[in-house]
């Protein structure tokens, strides 16, 4: 079955209240499509996915079988930069000029990039200590070996070419 | 400012600088990177013991403009140096006025309710 059928015999078996549909960033498999569905008589959730490549990343709408399905899909078509076949994805959060896919995993949170990580300091160091070379350095977990675009100057350089060295816990 | 809240609020994070031992595990778990510690190291030695060397806090400071009062930094604490307090008035006109030092959070520790473990 299709996606847009799988969604349509879920609602006619009773899920008709569309909750969400959102997306996951699954990397080199492409990304996700995660759609709950909601049966108000027997109470249950019914959770659909499909995938498609991140090299197409194009699934057919939602929209006809859910009119509520507009605004989610235009939330992911911008976050995650996926096209919905047969229906307009117009902007919905993003301001204009707004460049890149915030929701995917090699998006490069500027948070990250110009904050240096706090906890690199080991107990009874200060941020000046941070110069002085350590064989190992605590690395923030979880962090990726994010494409460092623009290091910013001073202290932080330490860190970021410190996380650069593995691929994070 | 007074207003009725619940003793048990999140309203700001307080700490005890005395049991602080600045061993970076809250500043090392807070997802939003917004505990700033800087600490030294002294050598402290005692009558009749050997040299100890302990870790003396220099600055502790929290950017609640950053903070999402998950708590895990109080949760993860092994000294029980962070409390929750409900004290709630601490807006400010600009970002860098939502980092508050350790004196602000020395301030919030007498706002924390009694017997809260």
């Amino acid at each position: 079955m299709t996606w847009v059928e799988d969604v349509s015999a879920a609602r006619d078996a009773g899920a008709v209240f569309f909750d969400f549909l959102t997306a996951v960033d699954l990397e080199d498999e492409g990304f996700e499509l995660v759609c709950r569905l909601w049966d108000p008589v027997e109470h249950t959730e019914h959770l659909l996915t499909t995938r498609c490549p991140r090299d197409d990343p194009r699934v057919p709408t939602l929209t006809g079988v859910f009119a509520g399905a507009s605004w989610h899909e235009r939330a992911v078509a911008e976050l995650f930069g996926i096209g919905f076949e047969g229906h307009d994805t117009a902007r919905l959060l993003l301001s204009e000029g707004f460049e890149g896919h915030p929701l995917r995993k090699d998006f490069v949170l500027t948070a990250r990039e110009t904050k240096r990580w706090p906890g690199a300091k080991e107990p009874g160091e200060s941020d000046a200590d941070l110069a002085v070379p350590r064989r190992r350095r605590a690395r923030p977990l979880g962090a990726r070996d994010w494409p460092v675009a623009s290091a910013p100057a001073g202290p932080a350089d330490v860190h970021l070419s410190g996380r650069k060295g593995g691929a994070g816990e | 400012m007074t207003y009725d809240v619940p003793e048990s609020s999140r309203g700001i994070i307080a700490l005890d600088e005395n049991a602080c031992t600045s061993c970076m595990l809250c500043a090392r778990e807070c997802p939003d990177w917004c505990i700033d510690i800087d600490s030294h190291k002294e050598t402290v030695q005692e009558p009749g013991a050997r040299p100890k060397v302990v870790h003396v806090l220099d600055r502790f400071a929290i950017d609640f403009g950053l903070c999402m009062w998950c708590g895990i930094c109080i949760e993860v604490c092994p000294f029980d140096a962070l409390f929750w307090a409900p004290t709630f008035d601490h807006a400010a006109a600009d970002p860098a006025g939502m980092v508050h030092e350790r004196f602000d959070l020395r301030q919030w520790l007498q706002d924390v309710p009694p017997g809260t473990p």
